[in-house]
């Protein structure tokens, strides 16, 4: 099967200050990978990375995908002073057609009209989820997805992410918050 | 790096002597001008800066190219190291100007074509050296750096062709270098030494500014803890 | 096309955006008069430098975070990952800008030409100038704004200063052209042409630049 990333002896440098180096790894379709590490690590870095968005200053890195990654970093991407209505105009999404469905799993479905910055921090994520949940990529990079999410949303992302490595996509993710499916570790 | 450093003194003691050698034809040897006395006698200070302003700015449009074709860190590095010096004798050039332009025009300021595309010239100097030392990220202050030297380079030929423009409707009456009668050859002579006199100095200047530019930037790596 | 119906919506629901620079537009153009002991002959000298000044200054306060909103919240990764143009984006994005503040801007322009000048004709022959010249000032300080994406306006203003002399020093020549009925459409297409060869180069620089920015 082919690997859908396949990272070879990554290394980044900023000012000549090394961030990590002999980075490698592979990510099979249907396989999640964690990353794991302390504040500061790089973990960040490794994700954008694997985006596409920074370049590595040694080492190899091929992504092999039909459809573009979906990212979810720490900016949500969402317009504060729109109401939800709106940005998911912005985001593309507003004619999903799994649109309704998990806009009321979230309960968002009654604030659709209220603007971004009169949500909760939580809401707010709940929201930039729907990047995720409404994605058409193979492979699925999330930078601490959890963060601000109760037990229950908690909950339905893993279920929602176990649903889509059984469908045999790929995800890459860091988290501080456990988040329970089958998942290689690696360290950085 | 070596070779430079074994042709530095020889750089530095000749231009040195071919400056001092001109300058003291120009100021001691050469009569005074038959319209504006001994005024005149700045040129020898004014002339080689504007050049050497322009010049820079040339050499530094260069190094950026290839440093953005072909990725060479050396010469982002001679362009950081000459926007200073450039800044400085763009400053000496619009200085000596003013200073010059007292006794000829009467005024230390007009606001005719040459003046203005070197004031232009001063404050792209200036933002470019603010550019670069306002990033903490080394390698994006140098894009951008080397980003902004290109797109200036090419508002240079048309702030040429502009202000000329505005200038013969706004200002005919203005002394401009192309427009004065043809310099005596007596007074030409230590001009063009001055001029490459000067050039040779800066030079020096540039590579002095450049060593200490690649010290500060490779600090980390053996080989200068080697050097230094 | 869809990418500048996203723009419009965020511009337009965005009201200081927009409303902002328009209003010190008209403030600028209102407040001129009243410091000058007012008779017409010296207003209308005097009045078109006022006239660019003012373009300059209000486009140079409606770009300050033309890109920096985007970057900041996210939206620009997101473009870099899903979409690859994006000097489309941002090309589309300098558009709809000058569409919702230098159009207006330059209509306004244009009517308080005719009303401190007190000759239509002038109106007419600013307003196509004003067009133009409103676009390039939105390009040259969107490029300045993305080269000190993060670092404040003050950078990006002393970076782009020196581009904008020159333009400024053409436009004070189209005004004596209009002045003195000379070559007045000489300049107006010497103006298309620099606006077209802009167009075409500057997104591809800031989306660069932007690119730079995001790693």
């Amino acid at each position: 099967m082919d690997a859908l990333v396949k990272a070879q002896n990554l290394s980044y440098k900023i000012n000549d200050k090394k961030l990590f180096q002999g980075i490698s790894f592979e990510l099979l379709k249907g396989k999640a990978l964690h990353i794991q590490g302390e504040n500061g690590s790089g973990k960040t870095t490794l994700l954008r990375m694997v985006c596409g968005l920074t370049k590595p200053t040694k080492g190899d890195l091929i992504t092999q995908t039909d459809k573009e990654v979906c990212f979810i970093g720490h900016k949500n991407a969402i317009k504060q002073y729109l109401n939800v209505e709106d940005n998911l105009v912005l985001m593309n999404l507003s004619n999903h057609k799994d649109l309704q469905k998990y806009l009321s799993v979230f309960d968002l479905d009654k604030s659709l009209d209220i603007n971004i910055a009169n949500l909760s921090f939580g809401q707010q994520k709940k929201i930039a989820l729907l990047r995720l949940f409404l994605n058409s990529s193979d492979l699925l990079i999330l930078d601490e997805p959890s963060v601000g999410l109760d037990t229950n949303s908690q909950e339905i992302l893993v279920n929602f992410l176990k649903k889509e490595l059984a469908n045999g996509k790929g995800i890459i993710y860091s988290s501080h918050i456990f988040l329970d499916f089958d998942s290689d570790r690696l360290g950085i | 790096m070596f070779q430079v450093n074994r042709a530095y003194p020889y750089i530095f003691y000749l231009s040195l002597i071919t400056y001092l050698l001109s300058i003291f034809w120009g100021l001691f040897l050469t009569p005074e001008d038959f319209v504006q006395g001994n005024s005149y006698r700045i040129i020898y200070l004014h002339v080689p800066a504007s050049f050497i302003s322009q010049s820079l700015y040339l050499a530094m449009a260069i190094a950026s190219a290839v440093y953005l074709i072909w990725k060479v860190k050396l010469s982002v590095y001679l362009v950081r190291s000459i926007a200073p010096i450039g800044a400085v004798t763009t400053f000496i050039a619009l200085i000596s100007g003013s200073i010059w332009g007292i006794p000829t025009w009467g005024t230390w300021w007009v606001w005719d074509a040459r003046i203005v595309s070197t004031l232009i010239l001063f404050i792209m100097y200036l933002g470019l050296i603010s550019l670069h030392d306002s990033f903490n990220n080394n390698e994006k202050a140098d894009k951008f750096l080397s980003i902004l030297v290109l797109v200036g380079s090419v508002n240079i030929p048309i702030i040429k062709m502009s202000v000329e423009w505005w200038s013969t409707l706004h200002q005919p009456a203005s002394i401009t270098l192309s427009e004065k009668p043809a310099i005596d050859l007596v007074m030409l002579y230590p001009l063009f030494g001055s001029i490459i006199g000067f050039t040779g100095l800066i030079t020096c200047l540039v590579i002095l500014s450049s060593k200490l530019q690649i010290i500060k930037r490779e600090k980390n790596k053996s080989w200068v803890k080697d050097y230094v | 096309m869809e990418i500048i119906k996203f723009e419009f919506l965020k511009l337009l629901k965005k009201s200081r955006g927009w409303l902002g620079p328009i209003l010190v537009f008209i403030l600028i153009m209102v407040a001129y008069p009243l410091t000058v002991e007012v008779s017409d002959v010296e207003l209308s000298q005097s009045f078109f430098s006022i006239l660019w000044i003012a373009a300059l200054l209000v486009v140079m306060l409606a770009t300050e975070d033309i890109f920096l909103e985007d970057f900041s919240d996210g939206t620009l990764e997101q473009y870099a990952i899903l979409q690859k143009n994006l000097s489309l984006i941002v090309g589309s994005k300098i558009f709809v800008y000058w569409l919702v503040i230098g159009v207006p801007i330059s209509m306004l322009g244009a009517i308080f030409c005719v009303g401190t000048t007190s000759e239509s004709a002038f109106g007419y022959q600013i307003l196509p100038v004003l067009l133009v010249s409103t676009y390039i000032f939105m390009n040259v300080f969107s490029f300045g704004n993305a080269l000190s994406l993060t670092k404040g306006s003050v950078l990006g203003t002393l970076v782009t200063l020196p581009l904008l002399l020159p333009l400024l020093i053409i436009l004070g020549k189209v005004v004596v052209a209009i002045n003195f009925d000379l070559n007045y459409s000489g300049f107006l297409f010497l103006l298309l042409g620099i606006l077209s060869i802009i167009i075409m180069i500057i997104p591809m620089i800031i989306s660069y630049i932007i690119r730079a920015h995001l790693e």
